[in-house]
């Protein structure tokens, strides 16, 4: 088929054709294209076959909506025909074909439709048996439902988040927001316009006669340089406070406006009668868009139903363009269309009063029954009404109504800094669009503090013959479409109603109306007048369903943007990566698991914890949380935090930190480093610190104690040399602190200078070995890291993984919180009552420890091994006459010790050392063991303090 | 084709089966008020009237039929929790999800296609073992399985490799499943309304008449009534409707946020739930992927969504299933959360003799709907707390007796 | 997205701060009974209409409170705790 000449086809560059291919054959259109124009140029009209009934169906609006125009590419499964361009070498398929398009094996879907009810799916595919709808209905409805195939290997595509502030944004790029951008913009206002087309204008690139008009408009915006003009960008929601997000292609931009104005316009309503869906059944903006935008005819004969003026201008388009017009049906009682009307007559046009009844054709409209005529055509134009782009505003809190005298849905917009204009607020004349869209601007630019001027308002001769309330009848052979994405009927809405769905959201729901592609953009109007019918009530009472975000669909990957999972690192990561280790995911960390080759772990992890055990190991502790608590009444604080006392803890020594929360459940643990009478240097595990620290700060919000808390994770490093020999590394190390033994006793604190290097040292450890933690700004670290490992070299340092450290503890009994406590573990039940005050007036946790306490104690941590073949797991039930009492928290084999040991709760009368208690292995074996005290190694704790 | 649509497709007219009759007018009085007609109270009725003879009951509905958490829930099904209270209680749940479409002859879809829940920390990894030993124990079908058998249950998934967010390993549950939400409300309507229990819609409840530790009188908008026994089961406004007899229950009411995509044919079977992630997928039988997440980080009545939530679930969903970057979602929608301490429900008695509660149903609801209304009917039938229903007590705050269920899946649905 | 106005660095997107609940009074554990004392630990105020609460802007640690409508989301006002202090 030839294009129709310039200036038809706006969007179309004539000099590049584009050559794709849709199911199989080739087809030729323009850069500029769409893919349904360039099909449509080239003959093909059907796209694709309905969801239920496999209907042939093609394009009805050309505005991008309905599930009809969704076709299949290779990279996107749900491509819309009538929006997305033609690309070089594009191959198309269409969607819900089995088969062929032209031959669809489902076709005879169609005349089953009266076995296939609203809602029959609740009444049906339950037997035979009960799993026969996960076996066997589910997995046909699977197949048949859907609509595109997922490339499972869509290659990665870049997509990008920025943000955009502006005074107002536009959202529309027809009249009205045009002539809105350009009056803020003149008032001083920094704009932003937002067009979903590719171009500006809206409907005046379309509508019959707009040409100077659009070209006035675009002269004046273009030259405002406070004006910032986006095609191609749709506003796709509105979120609180003017949040508002555009999608330009890949690209989101998260805009936060002072002022929104909303110019959506409005979108063409379609008309219900029988095969209503046909292809070559469409509305007249479509058949404008067709022409204007891409040179193509939609056709050769068309009959029309014109029920506005805007319908005539289509008849007049199309007459202009070559198209025949068959007949035209104006369904108004007594309707005329005035001196339009005339003009058409006088070119020949038959008027006649009435309605399309009923379309027919195999797979493209052959004829259309007006009056009881059947009217040859190969085109079948309606032109009933709008419904205006109520998506928006009803994000934005906007409540839709219904004016029985315009028959149209009327907004009313929240009391926020939002306005309308043009089309959405019901307006259809040029000066009432135009006026208001001036009227909306000044009450922006009020709101801005910005001088204003007065716009008279305009009345408006278009908006009560914009839309007619065409008379919905159920055609007695159905196949009369109210949703053309979810193949429902008239009668579906009203039998839904008669089970007794009668609220429209339980339409909705039972009969699934609305809830397809299109989210009732073409259906929402007709079923709320269709509801309202068959419940005896107004429109306005029925209304629609709440629209909710997004405006359009938009992909997830535009959502996501370009995001990167955080890893946290230490100081020293390269250095462990240097020395093979096995570095690990631990929360936001990455640590080493142990050091060497993978295929060797077991060996050296045992090695690791013999070289801690017999000569000296050094960890990484540079994870670990540490902050500063600063002030004169930081001893006092420290009090109220933890369940320990602090305040006659001396200057150069260390306490150990329990943290309970108010319920009494312990939460963190750590310790305190006094470096001077005002100043306590706190550790906190890994995971916890940032809550420790967030805690500590809202708990000071309201004692409001003369103290600073400082998070110096980030800025400590910090490492921990352990063992026996552990003494003759840090003396030979050049410093100015004294680490003799009498020097520098178990839980003193000392701060100087190691290898040039500031530290902080203490006597602290989680091995039960003799132990120095030093901490050093993380600056620092790889320096007085390398000066550890050179003087240990004679003493045959080694430095270990977390596995070693976990199993270094567990033989010490040491808890970690996290994994031997949970949300529930108070320090009675971790035998912990040695590290809460009993003198201390209050702290965080205390008064529910103590009603806790007298509750008696649920269960307890105890140490448990096993030596047999059965050895539980981590997580393994502890029971109790076969009821699980607890479970085993750690569980690991003591190289030191050759066996395994294990941490667990016991039922709190089972807690006395020797009392055998029953843990259930993972595989349902029954393993008996004795309780015993949480230290499995050195219990008198005399290594430390060597 | 099955038998059943014949007797559409051969019948002249449309045969009604009237599953929601019109609201009809107040009577003066009743055996029993419930109080919300959501999944829960609709439960109820039907287990009270088909099981303890008990049809003189109302249920008032202040909007639609099952408009609230019912309609707004991603339908997870499973019982995967910690608590041995718990997961005998969703254990029974899900049996009755089963059986469910027999039952109420009206198909609820339960597909039990099992959900997958993926750990990408060992701590995770270790919580899931201890879900799993305790659903062993109490005769579930749950399993921790590793990253090899992951990959099996779900091919497209990104293992993420040596990345940060690595899957090392998941917990099975192939009991795990979803129904369709509206569909469980609508077949019990339809069974309590055929038992004579009437259904008030656009019935507003608001406030109680009491006397001597009694609700004598519900006050609504279509007039005051007369209650024998009286519950509570309004999901989101739980909080405030007890509180209008006087009862202050530890709740906090945050919105849940979910969303969903365009359909595609089928590619996910199982559901598929990232605890690191705060996101999970699923994909319903209608071909949409249902997305969805932790709930909002304050507190609010109101069910707007934000585009904040939507791309933390997009990140989520698109680092799981990188190539979902081209679909396009559809809509985003929000619920309103009555979260207790404990992240389990309250149910059973409260400081008034003749009011009991269903309250407290957090992100957790849906999936109890039949067990609740089961219990909660024999609770009221015999005026004394089901065994099964005494450990969710509201005592249990002041008694320290928590059943903790925190951590239990993206969002402890 | 919502913008909360913080006392000390002025109007900010919401997703700069976080929720620590509403206020609280702190009674006094020598004197409250067990069963005021967990209904103190367990209950917090989730009235459908204004409720007073605590934030955190994260990037500045500081807190202060808002007074915010629960079921508008509208602020009220938000504040500096030393008004509290004030009040006592």
């Amino acid at each position: 088929m030839t294009r129709l000449p310039a200036p038809y086809g706006s969007r179309i560059n004539r000099a590049k054709p584009v050559r794709f291919s849709f199911e199989n054959k080739p087809f030729e259109g323009f850069e500029g294209d769409v893919i349904a124009s360039a099909l449509a140029a080239g003959g093909q009209w059907m796209l694709s076959r309905s969801f239920k009934y496999h209907r042939p169906r093609g394009l009805m609006s050309m505005a991008g909506a309905e599930a009809d125009t969704l076709v299949q590419l290779p990279s996107d499964p749900n491509a819309q025909a009538d929006l997305t361009p033609v690309t070089e070498g594009l191959k198309v398929t269409a969607q819900n074909v089995n088969g062929s398009l032209e031959n669809d094996r489902d076709a005879f879907m169609d005349k089953l439709g009266r076995f296939m009810p609203v809602g029959f799916y609740y009444r049906t595919f339950m037997g035979p048996a009960r799993s026969s709808w996960l076996k066997l209905w589910e997995p046909l409805i699977r197949k048949k439902a859907g609509l595109g195939v997922i490339d499972l290997k869509a290659p990665h595509q870049d997509y990008e988040k920025a943000n955009l502030y502006c005074d107002v944004l536009v959202v529309g790029g027809g009249h009205a927001g045009l002539a809105a951008a350009i009056e803020a913009a003149q008032g001083g206002a920094d704009v932003i316009l937002a067009e979903m087309e590719p171009e500006l204008g809206g409907a005046l690139t379309y509508r019959r006669g707009s040409d100077a008009m659009l070209h006035d408009l675009l002269y004046q915006a273009r030259k405002l340089p406070n004006l910032r003009l986006m095609t191609g960008t749709t506003v796709n929601g509105w979120f609180e406070d003017n949040w508002l997000p555009l999608i330009q292609g890949r690209k989101l931009f998260k805009t936060r406006a002072q002022e929104v104005i909303l110019a959506t316009g409005c979108i063409e309503q379609p008309a219900i009668f029988r095969n209503n869906d046909l292809p070559g059944v469409m509305l007249g903006s479509a058949a404008q868009r067709l022409m204007r935008h891409y040179a193509v005819k939609p056709g050769s004969r068309a009959a029309m139903m014109a029920a506005n003026p805007d319908g005539y201008r289509v008849a007049l388009d199309l007459l202009e363009a070559g198209v025949e017009i068959a007949l035209l049906a104006d369904p108004r009682p007594g309707g005329s269309g005035g001196g339009l009307a005339d003009d058409l007559r006088a070119k020949g046009v038959r008027i006649v009063q009435g309605q399309f009844e009923e379309a027919r054709g195999k797979s493209h409209v052959s004829e259309v029954k007006i009056a009881g005529e059947w009217v040859p055509c190969d085109l079948a134009v309606v032109s009933v009404g709008y419904a205006p782009m109520w998506q928006l505003p009803c994000h934005a809190g906007a409540k839709l109504g219904y004016d029985e005298d315009t028959a149209q849905f009327s907004l009313t917009l929240p009391d926020a800094p939002i306005g309308a204009a043009g089309g959405v607020a019901g307006l259809f004349g040029a000066e009432a669009v135009a006026a208001s869209a001036q009227s909306a601007a000044q009450t922006a630019l009020a709101r801005l503090g910005k001088d204003t001027r007065d716009i008279a308002p305009v009345p408006d001769s278009e908006a009560s013959l914009a839309n007619f309330e065409l008379p919905v009848n159920a055609n007695p052979k159905g196949k009369d479409f109210i949703d053309r994405d979810e193949d429902l009927q008239v009668k579906d809405l009203q039998n839904a109603v008669k089970e007794g769905y009668s609220e429209l959201e339980l339409v909705k729901r039972f009969s699934t109306v609305g809830m397809g592609p299109s989210q009732g953009r073409h259906s929402a109007l007709a079923t709320a007048r269709t509801v309202a019918k068959a419940t005896s009530r107004k429109v306005a009472e029925v209304g629609v369903t709440t629209a909710r975000p997004p405006f359009a669909p938009e992909t997830l990957g535009v959502l996501s943007g370009h995001h990167h999972p955080a890893e946290r690192r230490s100081a020293l990561h390269q250095e462990h990566i240097r020395l093979g280790a096995d570095m690990r995911p631990v929360g936001a960390w990455r640590r080493p698991y142990f050091y060497g080759p993978k295929t060797d772990a077991k060996r050296l992890i045992e090695e690791e914890v013999h070289a801690v055990r017999n000569g000296v190991g050094v960890l990484d502790v540079s994870t670990l949380g540490g902050l500063e608590v600063r002030g004169p009444d930081a001893g006092e604080f420290l009090n109220r935090i933890y369940t320990m006392a602090y305040k006659k803890q001396p200057v150069g020594r260390c306490r150990y930190c329990l943290m309970t929360n108010e319920m009494g459940t312990v939460i963190d643990d750590g310790v305190a480093y006094r470096l001077a009478e005002d100043l306590y240097y706190v550790t906190a595990t890994t995971g916890a610190v940032a809550r420790v620290y967030s805690d500590m700060l809202f708990w000071n919000a309201q004692w409001r104690l003369d103290v600073d808390v400082l998070n110096v994770t980030a800025a400590f490093s910090g490492f921990n040399i352990t063992g026996p020999k552990a003494r003759a590394i840090v003396e030979a190390l050049e410093s100015d602190i004294d680490f003799s033994r009498d020097g520098f006793a178990y839980l003193d604190g000392r701060e100087g200078t190691v290898a040039g290097v500031p530290v902080r040292a203490m006597r602290i450890g989680f091995t039960g070995e003799l132990s120095y933690e030093l901490h050093c700004p993380s600056t620092y670290a790889k320096t007085l890291w390398d000066a550890v490992m050179q003087a240990g070299v004679t003493h045959g340092l080694r430095p270990y993984g977390l596995e070693a450290s976990r199993i270094l503890r567990l033989e010490k009994g040491h808890i970690l919180i996290g994994q031997d406590t949970d949300a529930l573990t108070s320090p009675d039940e971790l035998g912990f009552g040695w590290a809460v005050s009993k003198t201390k007036p209050f702290f965080v946790g205390k008064r529910a420890i103590e009603m806790r306490r007298n509750k008696g104690l649920p269960r307890k941590l105890v140490g448990l091994t096993f030596d047999g073949p059965d050895v539980p797991g981590e997580s393994c039930l502890v029971l109790k006459d076969d009821i699980p009492v607890g479970h085993v928290t750690s569980v690991l084999w003591s190289p030191t010790l050759n066996t395994h040991i294990a941490l667990a709760y016991v039922h709190g009368d089972d807690a006395a050392e020797g009392t055998p208690v029953t843990v259930k292995c993972r595989n349902g074996a029954r393993v008996t063991a004795p309780v015993r005290g949480h230290a499995f190694f050195d219990p008198d704790n005399k290594r430390q303090e060597l | 084709m099955p038998l059943r649509l014949l007797k559409y497709g051969l019948s002249k007219d449309y045969p009604v089966t009237g599953d929601i009759p019109a609201t009809p007018d107040l009577k003066p009085s009743y055996d029993v008020v419930i109080v919300g007609g959501g999944g829960h109270g609709l439960a109820c009725a039907h287990y009270l009237s088909k099981y303890h003879g008990i049809t003189n009951v109302a249920v008032l509905e202040k909007g639609y039929l099952a408009g609230g958490n019912t309609a707004r829930n991603t339908t997870t099904i499973r019982s995967n929790y910690i608590t041995k209270e718990g997961i005998a209680f969703y254990k029974e749940g899900v049996q009755l999800y089963e059986e469910m479409s027999e039952e109420l002859d009206f198909n609820v879809m339960f597909s039990q296609r099992g959900q997958l829940t993926l750990a990408h920390t060992e701590a995770t990894l270790r919580s899931f073992h201890l879900r799993a030993e305790m659903g062993k124990h109490a005769g579930t079908n749950i399993e921790v399985v590793d990253a090899q058998t992951v990959k099996e249950l779900s091919p497209h998934l990104n293992m993420d490799e040596g990345g940060p967010l690595e899957i090392i390993g998941g917990l099975w549950h192939s009991d795990g499943g979803t129904a369709r939400h509206d569909a469980v409300a609508w077949g019990y309507a339809a069974q309590a309304s055929r038992r004579g229990v009437e259904i008030h819609q656009r019935t507003e409840v608001e406030g109680f008449d009491i006397e001597a530790g009694n609700i004598t009188k519900v006050r609504t908008n279509r007039g005051t009534i007369s209650a024998g026994q009286v519950m509570i089961a309004v999901g989101g406004m739980n909080y405030d409707m007890a509180l209008k007899a006087g009862v202050e229950l530890p709740i906090r009411c945050f919105p849940l946020q979910a969303m969903v995509t365009q359909p595609l044919k089928p590619w996910l079977h199982t559901l598929v739930s990232s605890v690191s992630l705060h996101t999970y997928l699923v994909q319903s039988s209608r071909g949409e992927i249902v997305i969805g997440g932790g709930s909002d980080p304050y507190q609010l009545y109101s069910t707007r969504s934000t585009l904040d939530m939507k791309e933390h679930l997009a990140e989520g969903a698109t680092h799981l299933f990188p190539f979902l970057h081209g679909v396009r979602l559809l809509r985003q929608w929000a619920g309103i959360t009555d979260m207790t301490p404990d992240y389990s429900p309250i149910m059973g008695a409260s400081p008034l003799k003749n009011l009991w509660l269903d309250c407290g149903w957090g992100t957790w609801g849906f999936k109890a709907t039949p067990v609740a209304g089961k219990y909660m009917a024999q609770t009221i039938a015999n005026q004394k707390v089901a065994p099964m229903l005494e450990p969710f007590t509201m005592e249990r705050f002041a008694t320290f007796d928590l059943l903790n269920e925190m951590g239990a899946t993206a969002a402890s649905h | 997205m919502k913008i909360l106005t913080c006392p000390m660095n002025g109007p900010r997107n919401i997703n700069e701060f976080q929720s620590f609940g509403p206020l609280k009074a702190n009674p006094d554990p020598e004197t409250t009974s067990d069963q005021d004392w967990a209904r103190h630990l367990f209950r917090a105020d989730n009235t459908r209409g204004v409720i007073v609460e605590w934030w955190r802007h994260v990037p500045s640690n500081y807190f202060f409170l808002a007074e915010r409508n629960a079921t508008t989301n509208e602020v009220i006002r938000t504040f500096d705790p030393s008004e509290l202090e004030a009040a006592q």
